[in-house]
């Protein structure tokens, strides 16, 4: 036991959380496969509080106070414990007959784990640091919980829960149960985290509450209950004592941005909703490839709203796979294709639809339509130079015939089998509507079927 | 909070997370695969600095400047003032 607590030990002198959360790991360090399982046949049941109490006590070298010791006894001996079902379950698997019950003893365990931990903290037995700990706890918890519940779900075939019944929410909570546990754990480290009294800001708890937060607003959006997520933003924006935003680190900020900025988003507060992921995509690291990715998901449809701005290549080249999946989509907004864009957009609808995008994006068709009328504008070509005049002086025509704009849009939308017959008066909507939401600058003269654009900026922020 | 050594152990939790590993606890070689999952990942590391947050090329151009205007030969422009020219007529 002596020799397996000196990685702990060790780790401990280091005052960080990190290097303790590892040696309280449930998967052993790619250097050292057998980790767990030396440190399981390293005791038994009867022995193991014993010697580890021997084993931290006796060595007076980790200088640490009574207090102190019987929290770390405990939670090592809980630890123990958890490594025992861990494998346990592993020798299940690998005979094939790995059931829910097994993986259920290895989530319950965990729990404990996480609970001792909360105690111990919450009654000030541990260092300050120890709350980083315990978010990596927590965070292995999460994972356990999820694992649990797909075990229970295969043990209790969702057939059996819904067959007569289209309802899936039903199957859906149903399959949770371990997860949604493990929320309420999550609650109570949050308020430990906000409620930290200690004066002292240096020790305080109140710099474990982005970590928490990200962590509530993972298991939120994976249980489907994301407006739960909500209050922790409540919580966080109405407690004034919070060491300034910049100072936590990165890893936080930017998950914690990313998050605020999904939800902003699924309310369609898309200018919040840019502020925060722009925030996010700026501080993010910049090796963190499928980060970066879902930051991208919801900046870019929320750009085209909010600034009409398309990614340029080189930003889609920075996410491979969201690129396949809208880089069609851009390319047809951008060259103003209707037809293109309707494509693109059915055959993406799935994919959109799951990141939930698909209504965002669908609004940026009017981007799409506003480029294709643009076109009409160019292919009227300049007013005639007067006397004097150079081409430098040149004028777009600003006064275009309404047909122009029908011919155009037929040519973009009927083409192509699209079965589409635009009428005039559907015409007139169209470019109503464009003038209504400013993408567009002129009136319509119905008296000679004109459209009269703005000499300046006739296609605000397109450069005309 | 952050130092390298923990940092390669943490990339490794991920990994077994996402189950591409063949070591012990990967009990799932079998089940119904985790429906591929969009979660935020946990970065790496704790913190950077900002030289580490810059993509290769520098953050700019990152948004559509060009309208490729001058690309009066693109299809569609061509074909629209041909069918333009039909009206006029």
């Amino acid at each position: 036991m002596e020799a397996v607590l000196e990685p702990f030990k060790q780790a401990y002198a280091t005052g960080l959380a990190q290097p303790v959360a590892e040696f309280l790991s449930p998967i052993p360090p790619g250097r050292d496969p057998g980790r767990l399982y030396d440190f399981y046949r390293a005791s038994n049941d009867d022995k193991i509080e014993g010697e580890v109490r021997y084993a931290l006590k006796a060595n007076r070298k980790t200088r640490m106070s009574n207090k102190e010791a019987e929290a770390w006894i405990d939670l090592i001996v809980g630890y123990w414990r958890a490594v025992k079902q861990i494998i346990l379950a592993d020798e299940a698997a690998n005979q094939g007959r790995l059931g829910d019950r097994q993986y259920l003893a290895v989530y319950d365990t965990w729990k404990d784990l996480t609970s001792s931990f909360i105690k111990h903290i919450s009654g000030g037995s541990l260092p300050p640091w120890a709350i980083f700990t315990l978010y990596f706890t927590a965070n292995h918890f999460r994972r356990i919980a999820i694992k649990a519940d797909e075990y229970l779900a295969r043990a209790k075939p969702a057939t059996s829960v819904n067959s007569f019944s289209d309802d899936i929410v039903v199957p859906q909570t149903a399959r949770s149960e371990k997860l949604e546990e493990a929320a309420r754990v999550f609650n109570r480290v949050f308020a430990l985290c906000l409620g930290d009294r200690n004066p002292d800001m240096s020790e305080s708890r109140k710099w474990g509450v982005y970590c928490i937060a990200n962590l509530q607003f993972k298991t939120y959006f994976k249980l489907k209950a994301i407006s739960l997520s909500k209050n922790v933003v409540k919580s966080i924006a109405a407690q004034s004592d919070l060491p300034p935003f910049h100072l936590y680190p990165r890893a936080h900020r930017v998950t914690y941005r990313y998050y605020t900025g999904v939800l902003a988003f699924l309310q369609e507060d898309y200018a919040q909703a840019e502020k925060d992921l722009q925030e996010a995509w700026d501080s993010c690291y910049a090796r963190s490839q499928k980060n970066k990715s879902l930051i991208l998901t919801y900046l870019i449809p929320c750009r085209l709203i909010t600034q009409h701005a398309i990614p340029s290549a080189t930003l889609l080249a920075e996410a491979p796979g969201l690129a396949r999946l809208i880089g069609p989509l851009v390319s047809c907004i951008k060259k103003g294709d209707l037809t293109g864009f309707d494509n693109a957009l059915a055959e993406g609808e799935p994919a959109f639809v799951k990141r939930r995008i698909f209504l965002t994006l669908e609004r940026s068709r009017d981007i799409a339509l506003r480029n294709l009328l643009r076109k009409v504008y160019l292919a009227a070509g300049y007013d005639e130079l007067k006397e004097g005049q150079t081409d430098k002086d040149r004028i777009r025509k600003s006064r275009i015939p309404l047909i122009n704009f029908a011919t155009a849009l037929r040519m973009g939308l009927s083409g192509e089998g699209s079965g589409q017959v635009v009428e005039d008066d559907e015409v007139e909507c169209l470019l109503a509507n464009q003038i209504y939401k400013g993408l567009m600058k002129g009136y319509i003269s119905r008296e000679h079927a004109m459209v009269v654009l703005n000499k300046k900026g006739a296609f605000p922020g397109t450069r005309i | 909070m952050s130092s390298n050594a923990p940092t390669a152990k943490h990339d490794k939790a991920n990994v077994a997370d996402s189950k591409t590993t063949e070591q012990p606890l990967s009990q799932d070689k079998k089940p119904a695969a985790l429906e591929e999952d969009d979660e935020f990942e946990d970065f790496p590391v704790e913190d950077w600095t900002e030289e580490e947050t810059q993509i290769p090329n520098g953050n700019a151009h990152l948004w559509e400047e060009s309208w490729d205007d001058d690309d009066t030969n693109e299809d569609f422009a061509v074909q629209l003032r041909a069918e333009l020219k039909k009206l006029g007529k």
